[in-house]
């Protein structure tokens, strides 16, 4: 089967090395793969387990236009982004982004755009469930379309 | 006209469900469907908003039509 490139979101265990060999084709030596996974502590804060929660269909398309993105600006060859929903318990991975290239320097720099965009634009969300409370995390804003309840921009 | 709005995670607790269906009669901006949401729900307006219509980044201005579906969130957590 060929090699390409694929972004999918999933409620089971993923499965990194699986993730990492489906990039791989014939003209490429090397695959850098980034392994995100859940810690146990957080700015002192000990994690019990986390909870991601998606808007599925838009998440896809957002991670479809980063894929897009990043073989224009990078040499690469394939992309395969799996992010995990539901119930994650400490130490398991979230998010998986192989990048298979000839060389593997746009492979790194192409893996590093990719989860800093992921962060800023894929509408997904974590919740941090701690022994004393829990907490939906709000990342950073993106420039554009922000509004807040009073109408300033 | 009919529009579909979906929440998630601290906009989903602020409005108490992941999914409305709401009818407005005017024609209507982004921001103006917040204002009118955030009378029923004066916690969704606690946090900086961002906007998607159906399932692209929208801004405030942006004018609804008939059957668009909107989504209300905070800044994204995945990663």
């Amino acid at each position: 089967m060929p090699a390409t490139d694929f972004t999918e979101l999933t409620t089971d265990p993923i499965d990194i090395t699986s993730v990492a060999r489906r990039v791989v084709p014939p003209e490429c030596g090397a695959t850098v793969t980034l392994d995100g996974y859940v810690r146990q502590v957080t700015k002192g804060r000990e994690t019990l387990h986390l909870v991601y929660e998606a808007y599925e269909p838009m998440a896809v398309k957002e991670m479809q236009k980063l894929v897009e993105h990043a073989k224009k600006e990078f040499e690469i060859a394939n992309i395969g982004i799996v992010h995990r929903l539901g119930k994650l318990e400490i130490g398991e991975t979230s998010v998986v982004i192989s990048v298979a290239a000839p060389h593997r320097r746009a492979a790194f720099a192409a893996c590093e755009w990719l989860i800093k965009e992921l962060k800023r634009t894929v509408p997904i969300w974590k919740k941090e469930v701690y022994a004393d409370g829990e907490v939906w995390i709000e990342g950073d804003l993106p420039e554009s379309a922000v509004v807040s309840g009073q109408a300033e921009k | 006209m009919q529009l579909k709005v979906f929440f998630f995670g601290a906009t989903a607790d602020a409005v108490g469900s992941r999914e409305l269906e709401l009818a407005t009669v005017e024609t209507t901006t982004a921001q103006s469907l917040i204002d009118q949401l955030s009378q029923q729900h004066p916690a969704l307006v606690k946090h900086k908003l961002l906007i998607a219509v159906n399932e692209d980044y929208a801004d405030a201005d942006t004018i609804l039509n008939d059957g668009d579906e909107l989504a209300l969130f905070t800044a994204v957590s995945g990663g």
